[in-house]
């Protein structure tokens, strides 16, 4: 966090994360990654790349971009709660990186990426395409300062169902500290056109370990509420409903089949994206030997 | 240790703020900005042992300022029987200014100022340096600091009351600021090595609004001198006073002589309706008084009463038959509680009688001639009766007819006796005139100067002769010096005498004609002196006698003969009286209470009129009387506000400034504000408590900027 560009800490993060893949296990899995594939009977012969056989005397298929490439929408929510830290950065500041990255990232691999920041309405939605220039109109999107009030996860994942009709992927990233049955509906749907969602939660280490010390007003970031808290004597009661609403939201996503990676900020971002992979390279392999 | 406002000791039960602050200071102050609130519950803060250990050293600070403060408006104060700085040598110069002017005379101000000051002496330790100083019209030193030092430590007391023990209010004026100027400098004179001394002055009057400030507006005040002033207040407040009025310009007209009193009645009098009367002396002849005059004055205004005399008092047209009767008159306000001001003594002013001795062959029919002007400008006035007598050179006066005679005009030649008697006559002081109607006169002019051969010759100009050139600084031209007065172009000379021998060198010349010679000419002999004019003022002479200047000149004459020696009018007690002059005896002054002085022949005037009432210069019926009242201002016995003092750069002491009292306190100064004033532990308190204060400011900050590090979550 300490580069102040985002474009350069996408790209720090994505280089640093591509350097390490050289020695990495897991080679060869990513989002649809092939662009040939080798001629299996039942293909469509018209398909075949008659010029690679002519070069390697082998069948394959060579797809068309918009079936090969991967269209990938990245919903980041923008609301005030985001904007709550404890480290140097906030929880909305390290979203937007976590964003950028993997707008850059999957930019790299000819992915074409679609945005939309939202809090308790949509605020701005970026169509998902691979043009140049386009990961840029991403990035200032993502850099636009928050204004929400409140948040309501449930009805921009609604709206992102009724916008998003063509299959691909989501990655919501939240702190969804709302509540859960408001979501389920609206997964569930996004779910049934066919998007594969990655629900990433972002929490600051405070929200998670309740590390306060001092009795103070406590001020609610989007409500403006005040509670006079005694943190010696509420951490307990807190860490048990934050566990319960933890535990409801992980239970959800498993129900609804989102992949649900809760992310503190004081996580290093290469480690976030990394296990992000691996889960999906697990969940590759899950799928791939249940069918 | 004794408190001057203990009442000011229960603001220290403001301790128990900070102590219940500091029980519930966990509620509220701090705010944390949180994500949601959604997963917390309100967690009231426990009260618990720990918390209100945690900012002892705050509290007690707190406490210990609150407390100091309490403490500090609470005015301690030590009760010492010794003053402090007892053994470092005198703590105090004091100078104690009384006053003995006379509205002091009001009844039980003077006692109880006596009483003031000898509390205020009773309270001077024996290291204190103490000086006593009165003050009327002028500022008396009764009681040195030598003399304090010189007298052993256990007289010193006894020593300064018996200053006071001869002293009584005087009839003079008040004059205040003389009087401050004076105490300060006696203080001033303080030597350097006793810095650190207080010095002050103390006050002790009736603080009356007539007393005089003025010198104080040209006085720079010491620092570091204090005036205490410890006012003496009357019973009874209100006073009105009667004063004499200069005549009115038309007061010479008329049959009926009235006299002008005004009557003023002071801003918080009581009284309004007053009675004015004729005294005893008014009705000396047994003929029944006069009745009063009834007049009102309401508070703070006054009124001018013209008051006639009354038919037995003196003619104010002043003839010789009743002024030998009765000459002087007192009168008497009545309806006013303070007597010391209501009687007002009033002479008619006696008409002065000068003779005049014409020597010339005209009659005083004969309207071209100058005996004939002479006699119509000099009327008879209240003032002045001017008795013309006309006599023929020929005729020979009487020795005292010339003798009696103030100013004598000649204007036809002399015989040599009557010529050389003048001659001795001026020579003894007397005045004359010699304004020939011709050049055959030259003789008696050669006899008058006493230079023989002295000719004169006849001129006529052409036209007309002016005087051109005039010496206004000569008496005789004194009065027409104002540009508005000195034109004397108007006025045409047909014939004129030159002459025709040298002038003695001893001549002045007054005038010059515009051809040049000389037209009236000032020739002292002996004591006297000889006016020649050149020119006379008959019609065949010139235009003189018919100007506009002819009158004023010739009064201006008889000033220059020595006629304006009467007394002024009226003068207030301590004003000086003239003596005439010329006198060959010692004067007899007799006193309003009947004692005599008699006054040397040098002496030109009387200073010491220490009473009102009616002083007489000579005895017997020749006795010339002067009314001496009380100065006026002297009656305005309304408060003075201190504030005037201030304003004129008099530090006045703290406690007592016009901020805290702006009237003066009647009970003076309590034994427990001087202790106080002079300790004053409240200042050392304060700076304390701003000590406190300021530590704990910082340990405050100290220790918010800890608790800010540990409110961040670990």
């Amino acid at each position: 966090m300490s580069i102040r560009s985002l474009e350069l800490r996408a790209r720090a993060v994505v280089e640093g994360f591509w350097n390490g893949l050289h020695r990495s296990p897991y080679h060869g899995f990513s989002v649809e990654f092939t662009e040939y594939r080798q001629y299996t009977p039942g293909d469509d012969p018209r398909h075949v790349d008659w010029r690679v056989y002519a070069r390697s005397d082998r069948h394959y298929i060579k797809k068309f971009e918009d079936e090969t490439n991967l269209r990938c929408h990245l919903l980041l929510d923008r609301s005030r709660s985001m904007e709550f830290g404890t480290l140097s950065h906030t929880k909305a500041q390290y979203a937007a990186t976590l964003a950028a990255t993997f707008a850059h990232f999957l930019h790299q691999q000819g992915d074409a990426i679609g945005l939309m920041t939202f809090d308790e309405q949509v605020r701005e939605l970026l169509p998902a395409r691979h043009r140049p220039g386009h990961l840029r109109h991403v990035y200032h999107a993502i850099e636009s300062p928050a204004a929400g009030t409140s948040t309501q996860l449930g009805t921009p994942i609604e709206r992102a169902a009724d916008l998003l009709h063509k299959r691909g992927m989501v990655i919501l990233i939240s702190d969804f500290l709302a509540d859960p049955a408001e979501l389920e509906k609206p997964l569930l749907r996004l779910a049934a056109i066919g998007h594969e969602i990655c629900a990433f939660q972002i929490l600051d280490p405070a929200e998670r370990d309740f590390s306060f010390k001092q009795s103070s007003l406590f001020e609610d970031a989007e409500s403006g509420n005040t509670l006079q808290i005694d943190p010696a004597a509420a951490r307990a009661g807190y860490l048990e409903r934050l566990n319960a609403h933890q535990q409801s939201l992980a239970a959800l996503c498993a129900r609804v089949g989102v992949s649900w990676h809760p992310i503190a900020t004081d996580r290093p971002l290469g480690l976030a994206l990394f296990d992000f992979l691996q889960d999906r390279a697990r969940r590759g392999r899950i799928i791939r030997r249940a069918s | 240790m004794s408190f001057l406002a203990p009442l000011f000791l229960l603001g220290a039960a403001a301790i128990a703020g900070p102590i219940l602050f500091h029980l519930i200071a966990r509620t509220t102050r701090d705010r944390t900005l949180f994500s949601s609130l959604r997963f917390l519950r309100p967690s009231p803060p426990r009260l618990t042992r720990k918390s209100r250990i945690e900012h002892w050293l705050l509290l007690a600070l707190r406490c210990l300022a609150l407390a100091l403060l309490a403490l500090a408006f609470a005015r301690p104060f030590l009760r010492q029987p010794t003053p402090p700085n007892a053994a470092q040598g005198p703590a105090r110069r004091t100078v104690l200014l009384l006053d003995t002017s006379a509205s002091m005379r009001r009844p039980d101000l003077w006692k109880d100022a006596r009483a003031r000051a000898e509390r205020h002496i009773r309270e001077a330790s024996p290291s204190d340096q103490f000086a006593i100083l009165t003050f009327d019209r002028t500022t008396a030193l009764r009681l040195s600091f030598q003399q304090w030092e010189a007298a052993s430590p256990a007289d010193r007391t006894a020593v300064a009351i018996a200053a006071l023990d001869t002293l009584q209010p005087s009839w003079f004026a008040t004059h205040l600021g003389p009087a401050l100027v004076r105490a300060a400098e006696e203080l001033s004179d303080t030597d350097v090595s006793q810095e650190g001394v207080r010095r002050r002055v103390i006050l002790v009057s009736d603080l009356q609004e007539g007393a005089r400030l003025d010198p104080l507006q040209s006085y720079e005040w010491p620092k570091g001198i204090e005036v205490v002033p410890d006012p003496v207040k009357p019973a009874i407040t209100g006073n009105a006073s009667i004063q004499l009025l200069a005549d009115s310009p038309d007061a010479d007209r008329g049959n009926d002589p009235v006299l002008r009193v005004r009557i003023a009645n002071s801003a918080d009098a009581k009284q309004e309706q007053f009675r004015v009367t004729w005294g005893a002396n008014a009705a000396a002849n047994s003929a029944p008084a006069p009745p009063p005059t009834e007049v009102y004055v309401p508070p703070g205004q006054a009124r001018i009463l013209p008051l006639a005399v009354p038919t037995n008092a003196p003619s104010l047209a002043g003839t010789a038959s009743n002024t030998a009767s009765l000459r002087v008159a007192s009168i008497a306000l009545s309806g006013d509680n303070e007597p010391f001001d209501n009687t007002l003594f009033v002479h008619p002013p006696q008409p002065s009688q000068l003779n005049v001795l014409y020597l010339g062959n005209d009659p005083v029919t004969e309207a071209r001639q100058p005996l004939f002007f002479l006699a119509r400008a000099l009327p008879e006035t209240r003032r002045q009766t001017v008795h013309i007598s006309a006599s023929r050179p020929t005729a020979s006066p009487s020795a005292e007819s010339l003798d009696n005679a103030r100013l004598i005009v000649a204007t036809d030649s002399l015989p040599d006796t009557l010529a050389d008697a003048l001659r001795s006559r001026i020579e003894a002081g007397q005045t004359v005139v010699f304004a020939p109607a011709s050049a055959a006169a030259s003789p008696t002019l050669a006899r008058l100067l006493g230079v023989p051969g002295t000719s004169l010759v006849d001129e006529k100009p052409t036209r007309y002769a002016m005087l051109g050139e005039l010496d206004f600084r000569h008496p005789l031209l004194a009065p027409f010096a104002d540009p508005r007065f000195s034109d004397f172009t108007r006025i045409h000379y047909w014939r004129y005498r030159r002459f025709a021998t040298p002038l003695p060198t001893n001549a002045t010349v007054i005038t010059r004609f515009d051809t040049g010679t000389p037209a009236w000419i000032d020739f002292p002999i002996g004591r006297g002196r000889l006016l020649f004019l050149a020119s006379g003022w008959s019609t065949a002479d010139s235009q003189f006698a018919l100007s506009s200047k002819f009158v004023p000149w010739l009064y201006s004459l008889l000033d220059l003969a020595g006629a304006s020696t009467t007394p002024a009018l009226h003068p207030n007690v301590g004003d000086p009286i003239p003596l005439p002059t010329g006198r060959t005896a010692p004067l007899t002054l007799r006193r309003p209470d009947g004692s005599t002085t008699n006054l040397p022949v040098s002496l030109d005037r009387f200073t010491e009129t220490d009473q009102p009432g009616t002083w007489w210069l000579g005895e017997g019926p020749t006795a010339v009387p002067v009314a001496v009242n009380l100065d006026p201002s002297e009656s305005r016995t309304a408060p003075l506000s201190v504030e005037q003092l201030e304003k004129l750069g008099v530090q006045l002491d703290a406690s007592l400034s016009s901020a805290a009292a702006p009237t003066p306190k009647p009970a003076g100064i309590p034994p427990a504000l001087e202790a106080e004033s002079r300790q004053k532990l409240w200042r050392w308190i304060i700076i304390g408590a701003l000590a406190v204060l300021i530590i704990e400011s910082l340990v405050a900050g100290i220790t918010a900027r800890r608790v800010s590090t540990a409110a961040q979550p670990a």
